[in-house]
């Protein structure tokens, strides 16, 4: 048995991220003094999870119009396709309030003459953002937290459908952590590493997303018994080749158009993209138009730097270097020069998120950002059916998330629930399984490089994961294509690996560990995403999606997907839930 | 882009419990070596590039460098962190120099030169 840590609070924060950080201190501030409010987080808050190597402009903000027109703007954005304008209205109507705190936290805002925010399109913000996470945790330190770095949590202790905490293992120290919390935030993040990515060997994490994010807020989630959403909506990036820098930087902050091998523009040329508003049409038609130009043979396909505002061109480099150095050095190794020559464009493989361009994660009810478990919350890219939050409405989900649960722990007076022994023991068990297995596997054989003759690593294990994914569950050697037979080859294989193949996954270690979970989870979430994608029989995600067995759009499917997982059964099972527009207008046209 | 470590400078953070690279890598990637007790990457294909690492070396030990199979040899880039704002020295391949100086927190105490 390993050593016991007991952590109990009122508050209890799972990941300390954008949305955790901002939670603990909004929970501070409703909730008195007296409140206990705990972050677990696996790495360190000062400099973890997405915002690690900083970031150049909030994406959200009220620039201009009301908080209404940034919907209308979110649901042009992937299509017209149902969102929960619930959610995103309510972030919207307190996100430029939230700006303001961080602002005061000293948050570098680059400014207009007029002293107000310089917009970077209609509703960016540029920000000098290279301590973006150093000053996002400043919050959760001025809110007293209590905090606990490096501890990986595995799972989530569900009693009668409510949340009583959670478990899971000190990364340094070994120990087991069992927390408790009256009320619970799960933010841990979306997932990446899914599916096989661009680049290999020493370069396999050079991708878009952060690729520590394994998905473990979904499939927490999931294994807890809540209700889940849009798992059949996962955002694929265009993005600079070879780095997978983002793009924004050079689309919308200089307005460099995308453009094929032969010069064309082809986003302004296709009655069919200006249909959707042209150079700036939703976010998976332009991936869309990126795959048909390479597959008609026109590629390669570039962000034209030098047809862009020139005297931007200069600044460029700097604001890499706020959220993504590593493209300034490859220019500088390569001898690229962005106003001289364009910049070569790359799909990467398909990441999940909620609070980005795309909409996985737990279904909540009303915008209280409870899960359909009771007591637990979710914020940040946890929270489904709610896309383009990115960072400033992902602090303010936290923040509202946190209002929401020091009401609730008041109004209902919640307590702390006993949790049985042999419950913990069983958890333990699991959380430890893989490194026990090695030990106990160990002396049965180890070939002369060290692995083991009776079992698999994490590490291979994530290999046949990502390959499966990718050649059968439409990855980027597929070009995103999908169809029936191919979901139920990457059905039976995804099966067989969480259910027959994870008694051979062992860890030689605590960091060994940890890559073991990630790939525990990340194999949770595949079965949710191979669901959603068969159950939503049409393609409402070109670009994202693309099925081939039902290239059109069906009206039948204008709602969300959502599915519960049986753990008996171990089946997911999907059904539609109705869509509610609440701003009214043309769900294909943005408002202003 | 995995993180470099020079044996000559890094002394593994003495009096530090684990060295500041171990301590805020978001990947749980940088350890110390048992034998050397200097700072290395356990895994450099794992490493997302995010440079914290690189600038939180109090030594400036730590070189980020670009996957040979991304980029050719020799470019470097380098952050000095000061109290307010980092600067950035890009030497390309061509042995060419830029400076970038750019502001990362805002404080009371630089308020007035705004």
């Amino acid at each position: 048995m390993a050593d016991r840590v007991y952590i109990d609070a009122d508050v209890l924060i799972l990941g300390g991220g954008t949305a955790g950080c901002l939670a603990a201190w909004e929970a501070r501030q409703v909730g008195g003094d007296d409140l206990k409010i705990v972050i677990v987080e696996k790495a360190f808050i000062r400099h973890s999870g997405s915002l690690s190597a900083g970031m150049n402009a909030l994406n959200m903000y009220i620039n201009q119009g009301t908080p209404e027109d940034y919907v209308s703007y979110v649901r042009y954005d992937i299509c017209g396709a149902p969102i929960r304008e619930d959610i995103v209205l309510s972030v919207a109507r307190e996100v430029n309030d939230t700006v303001s705190i961080l602002e005061a936290a000293g948050l570098p805002m680059k400014k207009k003459e007029d002293g107000r925010y310089l917009n970077r399109g209609k509703w960016n913000i540029e920000v000098n953002g290279s301590l973006l996470k150093p000053i996002t945790a400043s919050k959760a330190y001025e809110a007293k937290a209590e905090i606990y770095n490096r501890v990986y949590i595995t799972e989530l202790i569900i009693k009668d459908n409510v949340c009583v905490g959670a478990v899971g293992f000190g990364v340094r120290d070994g120990k087991f952590y069992i927390c408790r919390g009256k009320v619970t935030l799960l933010c841990t993040g979306g997932a990446a590493g899914l599916w096989r990515p661009n680049n290999r060997r020493d370069a396999h994490h050079r991708i878009w997303y952060f690729p520590f994010n394994c998905g473990s807020s979904y499939a927490m989630c999931k294994r807890a018994g809540a209700e889940m959403t849009s798992f059949d909506m996962r955002l694929v990036p265009v993005r600079t080749k070879d780095t997978f820098s983002p793009t924004g930087t050079l689309a919308i902050g200089m307005g460099a158009p995308m453009v094929n091998a032969l010069g064309d523009s082809f986003m302004e040329k296709d009655p069919y993209y200006l249909s959707w508003g042209g150079h700036t049409a939703p976010t998976p038609i332009r991936m869309l138009a990126f795959q048909r130009e390479t597959l008609a043979h026109r590629s390669p396909i570039y962000m034209d730097t030098t047809r862009g505002d020139s005297a931007k061109v200069i600044g460029l480099k700097g604001q890499y270097l706020d959220m993504s150095p590593s493209i300034v050095l490859y220019w500088g190794c390569n001898d690229h020069d962005p106003s001289r020559e364009p910049i070569e464009l790359d799909g990467g493989d398909p990441h999940l998120v909620g609070a980005h361009a795309g909409m996985s994660g737990a279904w909540t009810r009303d915008i209280s950002r409870e899960t359909t478990v009771d007591r637990l919350y979710v914020s940040g890219d946890a929270l489904g059916a709610a896309p383009s939050r990115f960072i400033s409405g992902s602090w303010t989900c936290g923040r509202i998330a946190a209002r929401h649960m020091v009401k609730a722990l008041k109004d209902n007076s919640y307590q702390l629930l006993e949790i049985n022994p042999d419950t913990l023991d069983d958890m333990e068990n699991r959380t430890y399984g893989p490194m026990r297995r090695f030990e106990e596997k160990s002396p049965e054989g180890v070939w002369t490089d060290g692995t083991l003759s009776g079992g698999v690593s994490p590490k291979d294990m994530e290999s046949r994961m990502q390959k499966i994914m990718d050649e059968y569950c439409g990855g980027r050697t597929h070009w995103y294509f999908v169809n029936e037979t191919y979901l139920s080859i990457a059905r039976k294989h995804i099966k067989r690996m969480r259910n027959d193949q994870l008694q051979y996954l062992c860890a030689r270690d605590l960091h060994d560990l940890q890559l073991a979970w990630d790939v525990i989870n990340r194999l949770d979430v595949c079965q949710l995403v191979i669901e959603h994608i068969s159950f939503r029989k049409e393609t409402r995600f070109p670009g994202y999606v693309n099925r081939t067995d039902y290239p059109e759009t069906n009206p039948d499917y204008d709602c969300f997907i959502n599915s519960r997982w049986d753990a008996e059964t171990d089946e997911v099972k999907c059904f539609k839930v109705p869509y509610q527009q609440l701003v009214p207008g043309d769900r294909r046209k943005q408002s202003i | 882009m995995p993180p470099k470590v020079d044996p000559t400078k890094c002394d593994g953070c003495q009096g530090e419990k684990e060295p500041l690279c171990e301590q805020v890598c978001p990947g749980n990637l940088m350890t110390m070596h048992k034998e050397s007790l200097k700072a290395i990457i356990r895994e450099p294909g794992d490493c997302w590039d995010c440079m914290t690492c690189t600038k939180a070396c109090p030594r400036q030990a730590i070189q980020t460098v670009l996957q040979y199979q991304l980029a050719y040899f020799p470019g470097k880039l380098i952050p000095m962190v000061g109290t307010n704002s980092v600067t950035w020295t890009s030497i390309d391949c061509n042995g060419k120099v830029e400076r970038f100086v750019m502001k990362t927190l805002v404080s009371g105490d630089d308020e007035d030169e705004d």
